[in-house]
């Protein structure tokens, strides 16, 4: 072998070699690691996981989406002057609130759902309560909204059993279930003296005495909702609310509300919606209803009409040709609910609406809910507590709302029409009073409507429907998803399953207001 | 069976190295030359062989060729050389190796249609084309750059069968292209793109792929744009799995083999290719010019809040020149003056520039007798249609060859490219310039005091405060002080370096390593000015508090493929040839995304971080994933008519789970060449007849990431708190890869003289197991899980016809169609499902996959009607209502795609035209939806003819509460604007049927005097024009549109139409 022909040689066995090098090199073993995510962990601290949760709900019920420009405006606080669409209750199909029924439930529930496994695996309740009051008090909105909803199956592709079809429960065994969480919740927060949130915790600072006086307050909303229905259940689980360990809201200090940072990534959703929109107006119905009574509240709740300076409404269900006339001489929210400078119109628009909070329950509705079981003798209470308690939810109102003259609020409750007359006429001054005082939250406002035909309301002027509707037609999500079970709960409903069709404790017959 | 694969190539990689080389001669034989056609013109990919010692090489864009073959294989005998090249008659001399080099130039006469000739394969490997078993098709340099397009891709409209491309009307915007069809529900559908043997990226900047952050619906286009095709000398679409197989999974949907310029040996040479040419919006919609802006007739400007003036549609007062109150009236004593309310039928039109496109390309050849290289520099400017807007891309290419003795061949290029963009055009909704600007919009408004005035403040016309001069302060920004203050900046700088060895271990075999890299920095810059009203994800993207905003971006991409391959050839008779190569591929790539979002910056015009006034939102991501592969190919041919060749290979993927990641697949295809098979066959009719069948399958990986669902954080904290939340999609620890398989038939038969050529294919492919995202009912906790599941069809057919209809000097024309058909089926999704989601808008229409149903089932509700007559039932108003649930409106897939390619030759000038037409299949129009609900299209104009509600509109139809026949007079505006509110598709879905003129090129060859004087083979100047003009009947749009290359197609809303550009091109050729 001639030397040329030994390099020609080692060339080609190097060339070899290097094949089968790279095949080896290629080593198969080591790919799994190549597609460890190093974006996004597989486990999070539950702490940061309430944070999210708590402000993704709040942000569903409380935001724009279902409250502001839906709910609200079935509910008649607000009209809209453009885009009228859902003034005229065509917001209550399937589509429009999809978003809102798959993000409670993805956003979070699922999320509590897991603050909660992890509260009971350290058999803290002080991680673990808090996330079943907060389920507790979102599931309240879902079923209120559209009836029969997943509950005991729901949440649970993640589980051993990894339900992908969650069956629908009917409502009753849905606020049998909220009655026994929340009794279980309250008595265990009372109990612990553990604080596993703390400043992860937008509401309470994980106060668990806080939280256990939230679990009771909401208990006590829970069982007077469902009074027409099941009076005895009511009863005793109004009385388990006002008697159990730890007690229910007692000042305007208790309220469970969440303070928006207002740093312009997490602003109050209202104040984010009109930073953009114009195209609220306030309701007739509800200025009306201020104005009549000389409501120190409407300077708060409104501004003063562009054109006029005056607090005027529009009515609901305008055409946008008619809504037009409305658009400088209504008023428009009130400046609370603004952010800071807005673009679209020169001042007087502008307020401190990006930290104002959302109030998930207040002290006021507490009041109210207090003096109608004294007037109709639930939970131990007697009619002859009702007064007390209906000027207590006024006053927490005022107060709640910045009017703090205890002058002005006087003069306001000595008014002839709003002084507390007993009986059914009591009743239907505590339904009103409680229409005005949950402004901001138009769920709550729109349940009780329904449960006591209180403020009378009237039809909207345009309207897709002969009624004010009276629950959401079930998601497209759901429906394409999760046909089977969907079909079950609306045939359950009843054989003419649409808007008007009431849940199981909308029972207006049972209602003394609605008679 | 992973561990036995590579083992068996260890052990065939130890056999290889133990083969004795060959003696190396000590003085070799340099051939070398040049092919031309007959007048004189370079021939360019023309194979110059010298058969009986299996050497040779191909021509360079001069035609020069050059190769050297070893004095101990020369010999001083005398052997044949032959030139051939695909559409040209074979030419075959005799030369004498002597030992010194030997010179021989070809002049070959053009028979453009002869099945003979080599194109270039799967694997970069030169093949004949009568043994080809699959389906492609090859564009040369020349064909592809007849004119000046933005793209590569968009060169190829009308040019090649099977495949369908959509451009749009943005400058440097996305194109998508897709061969035979789509087979993946939520991935990729786009074809592999091959450059010189190594995979590149055509990564999706478009619009909605792109809608995170405050970067929102703006079309920065798809990377593959960064390739020059004055640097290309061939496109070959490889059109099936088929013909990829052998490229790995990215290629079940096609392949585009890119294949660039290489440099010559010899003196050196210069090439200058340049043009410039003018650019017009080509369509605009039909605006109407009697009503202004406002509402129930109404409107009157005071300062944002008076009548009406908030309002952005066009349903107000009569424009007669009655007196009122306008954005741009004088402002005396602080109030308004009322000026004439009149139309300004321009003020759309007006705002559109007159783009210049303009591009040149310079390059250098040459070389040694054992070296080549080639340098180009290339550069282009496009000032876009749209004021202050434009793209600017520099690139330059280094290639060169170097021959170290006669065994080793070295190759190497680096290809730079930077791209510079200012305010690439939004479209769609949120930030489309169209939709923010002119579908909602007052016809009235003069667009000259918005021009004029954009650099003033809301002052001038009692606006609020902190905004500038505009004519609407509650939706829009003046389109003037939107373009130029608040600029919007991204550049790419983008490598694409690769470098290959080659070496001849023997007459037989050879070997091949090759390692390319693929790298680019991609960084988006946004800055906001203070007053800008944009919305993204539903908040403003400048908090009102604050001084302006910004987002910055930034991505870095690479991608490594080495190669080693081993090829044997061998003619065991002269009856009997084989062809095998064996390899191995490792690849792997890295991607990473940084955005920073600042939403309020303290003072006014300083765009970065250190002056956030709000908390910057930040975010980002990286994707790793790595892929190793082993392949083969052999191909057999028998007595030089009949071929087998069989492919094979096995991938390993990173992304998925370790048990599932290991994937075989196979090909299997034949030709044969009937007319020598049979000679009889041939004669004056049938020039030639060849018949090819095959069958292929490929597997498919996931994207990086899916097995194991995250909780995903928040850069943002929530009063100082972090934040996680579970991801609402179940991932799949279980995950396997996706299969396609195809089965395809084709024939090529060449009639009279091959005068008449025949290219059709007819094939079947279906793609399961795909990995795909379907709906959980959101009460699980999540809102989707991933699967295998579902099965998606495609069928079709396409084809070629080439017919040389004049060949007598100095008249030549020929006229070239291609057609295809493809039907795409969802035959099946995971069982229990109906239907996936792919896109919706506003309620009205959503594009799904249905099981059933056509790929791209566009949904919709529809008009409510009666079942008997057929008449819409109506409200109790006489109003519109939808049907109950989504109606079926047709599938966003064309029934058939048409080229018609025509070039006439008259001596020195040549004319050749490009004709596209897409006929079938639907779309939904966005812009016409609500162009009539906000009434600035003209036709809104019926039924306001002499007020704005009279006559109005009794609409025929019937009540359906009552069952009567409607009676109701409604306005012109309710008649509208109720199939808005009701989400009613059904008027606007429309048939996407189109014929486009999309290329014509009148070029002159310059006398050779001329030329000469020039130091050139041939100097040519040309006019030339693209989308000259389009036929549809589609009202108010262009119907070609894409907002991204991804599956969210056939929805359009507020595009920019594709320009119309009238040009000239220089080119000089040494």
């Amino acid at each position: 072998m001639n030397m040329t022909n030994r390099i020609q040689a080692r060339l080609i066995a190097a060339v070899g070699g290097l094949l089968a090098m790279t095949v080896a090199g290629c080593d198969n073993s080591k790919l799994p690691t190549v597609n460890n995510n190093p974006n996004a962990p597989t486990s999070a601290p539950a702490t940061a996981v309430f944070t999210n949760a708590v402000e993704s709900a709040v942000g569903t019920w409380l935001g724009s989406g279902y409250d502001l420009r839906d709910i609200s405006l079935l509910i008649q606080h607000f009209a809209e002057n453009q885009y009228i669409g859902n003034d005229q209750y065509r917001g209550v199909n399937a589509t429009s609130l999809n978003g809102t029924f798959s993000g409670s439930y993805q956003n979070a529930l699922e999320d509590f759902q897991i603050v909660a496994r992890a509260g009971t695996a350290a058999t803290d309740p002080s991680l673990k309560d808090p996330a079943i009051v907060m389920q507790t008090w979102d599931f309240g909105y879902l079923t209120d909204t559209w009836g029969d909803i997943p509950y005991s199956q729901a949440l649970a592709a993640d589980s051993s059993a990894s339900v992908t079809l969650p069956a629908y429960d009917p409502q009753q065994q849905i606020y049998n279930s909220f009655f026994s969480k929340l009794s279980t919740a309250a008595t265990e927060l009372a109990a612990t003296s553990k604080n596993a949130l703390g400043a992860a915790d937008p509401i309470y600072n994980g106060d668990p005495k806080k939280w256990a006086k939230f679990a009771n307050s909401l208990l006590a909303r829970d069982a007077l909702r469902i009074v027409n229905a099941d009076q005895a259940t009511a009863d005793k689980e109004l009385k388990a609310a006002f008697s159990e360990a730890g007690g229910v809201f007692t000042s305007n200090a208790d309220n469970a509300q969440l303070n928006w940072p207002g740093d312009g990534v997490f602003n109050n959703p209202w104040a984010v919606n009109f930073a953009s929109r114009d195209d609220d107006r306030m309701s007739k119905t509800l200025i009306d209803t201020l104005n009549h009574y000389k409501d120190p509240r409407v300077a708060v709740y409104a501004m003063p009409a562009q054109a006029t300076g005056l607090y005027a409404g529009q009515p609901n269900g305008l055409t946008n040709t008619t809504a037009v006339a409305y658009s400088d001489t209504a008023s428009r929210p009130g400046a609370v609910f603004y952010p800071g400078a807005v673009a679209y119109s020169n001042s007087p628009l502008g307020g401190s609406g990006n930290s104002a909070p959302s109030y998930l329950m207040t002290y006021a509705e507490l009041e109210f809910i207090k003096a109608e079981a004294a007037e109709r003798g639930l939970g131990g209470l007697t009619p002859a507590e009702a007064a007390a308690d209906y000027y207590a939810g006024i006053t927490a109102s005022m107060q709640q709302w910045g009017i703090t003259n205890a002058a002005t609020i006087s003069a306001y409750e000595s008014q002839p029409e709003v002084v507390y007359q007993s009986g059914l006429a009591g009743l239907k001054q505590i339904a009103l009073q409680k229409w005005i005082a949950l402004y901001s939250d138009g769920g709550q406002a729109w349940f009780e409507w329904r449960r006591t035909c209180t403020p009378n309301l009237q039809l909207a002027v345009v309207h897709a429907f002969s009624y004010i509707p009276r629950r959401v037609l079930y998601p497209t999500d759901e429906q394409s998803a999760n046909g089977a079970n969907v079909a079950i709960a609306m045939s359950r409903a009843g054989s003419s399953y649409d808007n008007s069709t009431p849940v199981w404790w909308d029972k207006t017959s049972a209602a003394p207001t609605c008679q | 069976m992973q561990s036995h694969l590579w083992r068996q190539l260890a052990r065939a990689g130890a056999a290889i190295a133990l083969i004795p080389g060959v003696i190396v001669a000590q003085q070799a034989t340099t051939v070398t030359g040049r092919v031309t056609t007959e007048t004189g013109t370079p021939l360019q990919g023309a194979s110059v062989t010298i058969p009986s010692l299996s050497v040779g090489t191909y021509t360079n864009q001069d035609g020069r060729y050059t190769f050297s073959v070893s004095a101990a294989r020369s010999a001083g005998q005398t052997v044949a050389l032959s030139a051939r090249r695909i559409g040209y008659v074979p030419k075959t001399t005799t030369i004498a190796l002597s030992g010194s080099t030997v010179s021989q130039d070809f002049s070959l006469v053009a028979a453009p249609t002869q099945l003979t000739g080599v194109v270039i394969s799967a694997l970069g490997v030169a093949k004949e084309k009568s043994q080809l078993g699959t389906a492609q098709q090859e564009v040369s340099g020349q064909q592809l750059n007849v004119t000046f397009a933005p793209n590569i891709e968009s060169q190829l409209d009308g040019k090649v069968s099977g495949v369908n491309i959509v451009g749009n009307g943005t400058q440097g915007g996305t194109t998508s292209i897709t061969i035979r069809g789509y087979t993946s529900i939520t991935g990729n559908n786009q074809p592999l793109f091959v450059v010189d043997g190594v995979p590149v990226t055509n990564a999706d900047y478009g619009s909605q792929q792109y809608g995170g952050g405050l970067v929102g619906n703006k079309d920065y286009g798809n990377a593959i744009q960064d390739l020059n095709s004055n640097d290309v000398a061939s496109v070959t679409v490889l059109k099936g799995p088929n013909a990829a197989a052998i490229y790995g999974s990215r290629a079940a949907n096609g392949a585009i083999i890119i294949t660039t310029k290489r440099g010559s040996t010899g003196n050196t040479r210069m090439d200058v290719a340049s043009s410039v040419s003018f650019d017009r919006a080509s369509r605009l919609p039909d605006f109407q010019n009697q009503y202004g802006q406002g509402s129930a007739g109404q409107f009157k400007w005071v300062n944002g809040l008076g009548v009406l003036d908030g309002n952005d549609q066009s349903y107000g007062p009569k424009t007669d020149g009655r007196l009122l109150a306008q954005f741009d009236s004088p402002i005396v004593n602080g109030a308004s003056q009322p000026t004439p309310f009149i139309a300004h039928p321009n003020n759309v039109s007006s705002f559109f520039n007159t783009g210049k496109t303009a591009d040149a390309t310079v390059s250098f050849t040459g070389g040694t007798e054992h070296s080549a290289a080639r340098i180009s520099l290339s550069g282009e400017n496009v000032d876009g249609i749209i004021p202050n807007s434009y793209l600017r891309r520099l690139g330059g290419i280094a290639a060169g060859t170097l021959t170290a003795g006669t065994h080793l061949t070295l190759n190497g290029s680096l290809n730079y490219v930077r791209n510079d963009g200012l305010n690439r055009p939004g479209q769609g909704y949120g930030n489309g310039i169209m939709e923010a600007m002119f579908v909602w919009f007052g016809r009235q408004v003069d667009m000259n005091s918005l021009k004029a005035n954009w650099t003033k403040s809301a002052a001038l016309n009692n606006g609020p405060n902190n905004r500038e001069y505009n004519w609407n302060y509650s939706y829009h920004n003046n389109p003037y002080w939107m373009m130029y203050a608040n600029p919007e900046t991204d550049t790419r700088d983008r490598i694409i370096a690769n470098g290959s060895a080659e070496y001849q271990f023997t007459d037989w075999l050879k070997g091949q390593l090759r390692t390319g890299t693929d790298t680019y920095r991609y960084n988006i810059f946004n800055a906001y000015a203070e007053g800008n009203i944009e919305l993204n994800n539903g908040s403003r993207t400048v908090d009102p508090a604050y001084n302006g905003a910004f987002a910055n971006l930034g991505d870095t991409f690479t991608e490594n493929n080495t190669d080693l391959m081993v090829t044997a050839t061998h003619d065991f008779t002269s009856h009997f040839n084989v062809n095998a190569s064996v390899g191995g591929n490792r690849r792997y790539s890295s991607f990473q995304d940084n955005e920073v979002d600042v939403h309020g910056i303290t003072v006014a015009g300083i765009y970065n971080v250190s002056n956030a006034g709000l908390a910057p939102v930040n975010s980002g991501y990286t994707n790793n994933l790595a892929v190793n592969s082993v392949y083969g190919d052999a191909t057999v041919t028998f007595n030089g008519w009949w071929t087998v060749e069989g492919t094979a290979r096995n991938d390993w993927s990173s992304t998925l789970p370790a048990k599932n990641n290991s994937y075989f697949y196979p090909s299997l295809n034949t030709s044969v060449l009937l007319t020598d098979a049979l000679p009889s066959l041939k004669g004056s009719v049938v020039s030639y007849l060849k018949l090819r069948g095959g069958t292929a399958r490929v597997g498919n990986d996931a994207a990086p990431y899916q097995l194991f669902t995250t909780y995903v954080g928040n850069a943002s904290k929530f009063a100082g708190q972090p934040l996680f939340s579970l991801s609402n999609t179940q991932l799949n620890p279980n995950l396997k890869p996706e299969t396609t398989v195809s089965n395809e038939g084709g024939l090529e038969l060449g009639l009279f003289d091959s005068r008449l050529t025949l290219d059709a294919s007819i094939y079947d492919k279906y793609t399961t197991d795909e990995i795909t995202s379907v709906a959980l009912p959101p009460s699980t906790g999540y809102g989707s899980k991933l699967v295998n599941a579902g099965k998606i069809d495609n069928r079709g057919y396409e084809a070629g016809l080439t017919f040389n209809v004049v060949q007598s000097r100095p008249w030549e024309w020929s006229s070239t169609v291609n057609f295809s058909h493809n039907r795409g089926k969802v035959v099946s999704l995971n069982p229990g499902l109906e239907d996936i989601q792919v896109t919706g808008f506003q309620g009205a229409v959503y594009l799904q996959e249905r099981v059933g149903k056509p790929f791209g089932a566009l949904m919709g509700y529809g008009i409510k009607r009666d079942s008997k007559t057929g008449l819409p039932l109506l409200d109790d108003n006489g109003l519109w209502q939808p049907t109950d649930t989504l109606q079926y409106m047709g599938t966003v897939q064309p029934d058939w795609l048409a080229g018609w390619v025509n070039t006439f030759r008259f001596g020195r000038a040549t004319l050749e035209a490009t004709i596209d037409i897409r006929h079938g299949g639907k779309i939904f129009s966005g812009t016409n939806f609500y162009g009539t609900a906000t009434g600035v299209l003209a036709s809104t104009l019926k039924g306001r003819e002499q007020d704005w509600d009279k006559p109005g509109w009794v609409i025929n139809g019937l009540i359906e509460s009552t069952g009567l026949k409607n009676t109701n007079n409604v306005t012109t505006e309710a008649y509208w604007q109720y199939l808005a509110y009701n989400n009613i598709a059904e008027p606007y879905v429309y048939n996407d049927t189109y014929l486009k003129l999309r290329e014509v090129r009148l070029g002159y060859d310059l006398p050779p005097g001329w030329a000469n004087k020039l130091h050139a083979t041939n100097a040519n100047i040309a006019l030339i024009g693209r989308n000259l003009l389009t036929s549809t009947k589609v009202p108010n749009i262009d119907p070609e549109f894409t907002y991204q290359t991804g599956n969210n197609q056939g929805i359009e809303y507020a595009t920019l139409p594709v320009p119309r550009s009238i040009g000239l091109s220089v080119h000089i050729t040494p």
